[in-house]
């Protein structure tokens, strides 16, 4: 099975919901941004218009970031296609960074808190596996998903814009979103071969 | 820069379509490439060291290998787990590079111990000084094809992603042996003056560093995307330009070009190919400084608006 993701750009409209529980479920400290959307114009004034496009890490199937990674922390599991990274062998070179062609890693050596007075009972707790100075990024929620869940962002998209499923078998509503409605991942031309499609707005 | 500052930065810079790299040559990213300089120096200065003989440059070359090691550490987020980076040696130049490198500074020591410490440990000409020899040989090369390699394989960046990168560090390193050793024959003068060896070849691998370089350019100027532009953009006319025209142009190009002219003119000291050696050094430095900060993310929107018109 390959886990995959559809993001329906028609029906986002952008109000950040998917980054802030993606947010609150991993417990990101600052400068890590597991989800987020981008917005962007287009156009001249008077016929402007603005575009919205959440981005994740694409869980790729032939990922980049795990071939330059050294030290073997960033790898693809073969039984689901979930890349991750594991921060008790990470050595924070960075090198998985420059490779990642759509920008969705972080290194983690910015505030722990969002906070002044220091960190949340929140933060205290859901930050506490969290490790400086390494490389932090999606994981397509796998705790909750081996647990039955959807991924947060899908979960808490209120309009309904995403969809989780499984992009190897055909019968998935991912797959058949894909087909009818002509999803595209982001930068085919460069053959990584993400697992999280768009549907054209 | 404060985790604070580093936080603000990294919020303005997602906001940008065309946003520029800082983990690599920016703050603590700095020491990369002072390690890619200091390890540069040490593979040429080896390699041209043995070709001529010349065992203060030896000692230099292996000198400059543990200060690049060292620098290389010290940029990692989590040093303490540098023995990891040995594991990917199918897919990972890091990994590459690092066997390089242990190789290159291991077989160093055992080809100079009988050299420095005569006597006191096996001979030169042994099976270990021969093995010493053997593997600072491969780890150098591991060395000199790492640097490059490794920004080749970083797709986010498509300005490093050029075919051309590798032979170009290769060549920096080869310049930069050779201005190793104007400096060691300065502070150590060699039974024979090299200068009239040394004067022509460096300027040899200069043109050849000078025709890489602008090859790099004009690929990416005509053959490249958006962020490749912008990349060269900010190194000839943007946020590093002056580290290019006054560290790479004036400094490691004009000034070391003047003193070969002086001393192609006759009027040559050691002093004077020493300073030719270390200005050419400072330039190779800020080459390699300015390309890696004009980095430019791809910008993951390029796509996207293609599908929408
Ligand atoms: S989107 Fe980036 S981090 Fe995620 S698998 Fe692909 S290359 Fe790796
Ligand atoms: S920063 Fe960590 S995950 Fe990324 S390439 Fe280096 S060791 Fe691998």
């Amino acid at each position: 099975m390959r886990w995959g993701m559809v993001i329906d750009l028609k029906r986002c409209i952008a109000c950040y919901g998917c980054q802030l529980a993606c947010k609150a479920e991993h417990g990101t400290p600052p400068g890590v941004f597991f989800a987020r959307v981008l917005k962007h114009e287009e156009g001249q004034f008077p016929s402007v218009r603005q575009l919205f496009l959440p981005v994740l890490c694409n869980h790729c199937e032939e990922p980049p970031c795990v071939d330059v990674c050294p030290t073997g922390a960033s790898s693809k599991n073969d039984a689901d296609g979930i890349v991750s990274i594991d921060p008790d062998v990470c050595v924070g070179c960075r090198s998985c960074m420059m490779a990642c062609p759509y920008s969705n890693r972080y290194f983690n050596d910015k505030p722990q808190h969002y906070f002044p007075q220091g960190p949340t009972p929140f933060e205290q707790r859901r930050g506490a596996d969290h490790q400086r100075d390494v490389v932090m990024k999606c994981n397509f929620c796998k705790d909750r998903v081996a647990a039955g869940k959807e991924p947060a962002c899908v979960a808490n998209c209120v309009t309904v814009a995403r969809v989780f499923g499984d992009l190897d078998d055909p019968n998935s509503e991912v797959s058949r979103l894909i087909k009818e409605r002509g999803g595209f991942p982001l930068h085919p031309e460069l053959g990584t071969k993400p697992s999280v499609y768009y549907l054209p707005a | 820069m404060d985790a604070n500052a580093r936080y603000n930065q990294l919020i303005q810079d997602l906001r940008m379509e065309l946003r520029p790299q800082r983990e690599w040559g920016d703050g603590k990213g700095l020491y990369l490439v002072v390690g890619h300089f200091f390890n540069g120096l040490a593979c040429g200065a080896w390699l041209f060291s043995l070709l001529f003989g010349q065992t203060t440059g030896l000692l230099a070359a292996y000198l400059m290998g543990i200060i690049g090691g060292v620098t290389h550490l010290m940029f990692l987020g989590r040093p303490a787990r540098f023995w990891r980076m040995v594991r990917q040696q199918k897919t990972a130049w890091v990994s590459r590079g690092f066997l390089g490198l242990s190789l290159f500074l291991a077989g160093a020591t055992l080809y100079l111990a009988p050299i420095y410490l005569p006597g006191l440990l096996w001979s030169e000409g042994s099976l270990l000084s021969t093995i010493g020899y053997v593997a600072a040989m491969l780890g150098m090369i591991g060395i000199m094809g790492y640097m490059g390699f490794v920004y080749t394989a970083s797709k986010a960046v498509p300005f490093w992603n050029s075919p051309l990168h590798p032979a170009l560090y290769v060549s920096y390193s080869l310049r930069g042996g050779v201005a190793v050793l104007f400096v060691t024959s300065w502070l150590v003068p060699p039974a024979k003056d090299l200068t009239p060896i040394l004067l022509p070849l460096w300027g040899g691998i200069t043109a050849v560093v000078a025709l890489l370089f602008a090859l790099e350019i004009h690929g990416a100027l005509t053959g490249g995307n958006e962020a490749a532009r912008r990349s060269v953009h900010d190194l000839l006319a943007g946020r590093v330009s002056g580290y290019f025209y006054l560290g790479t142009l004036a400094l490691g190009l004009v000034l070391p070009a003047y003193f070969m002219y002086a001393g192609m003119s006759g009027a040559t000291t050691t002093g004077l190919m020493a300073l030719l050696g270390l200005a050419s050094a400072v330039g190779d430095f800020f080459m390699k400084f300015s390309t890696l900060r004009a980095g430019v993310f791809l910008p993951v929107w390029t796509h996207l608006s293609h599908q929408r018109r």
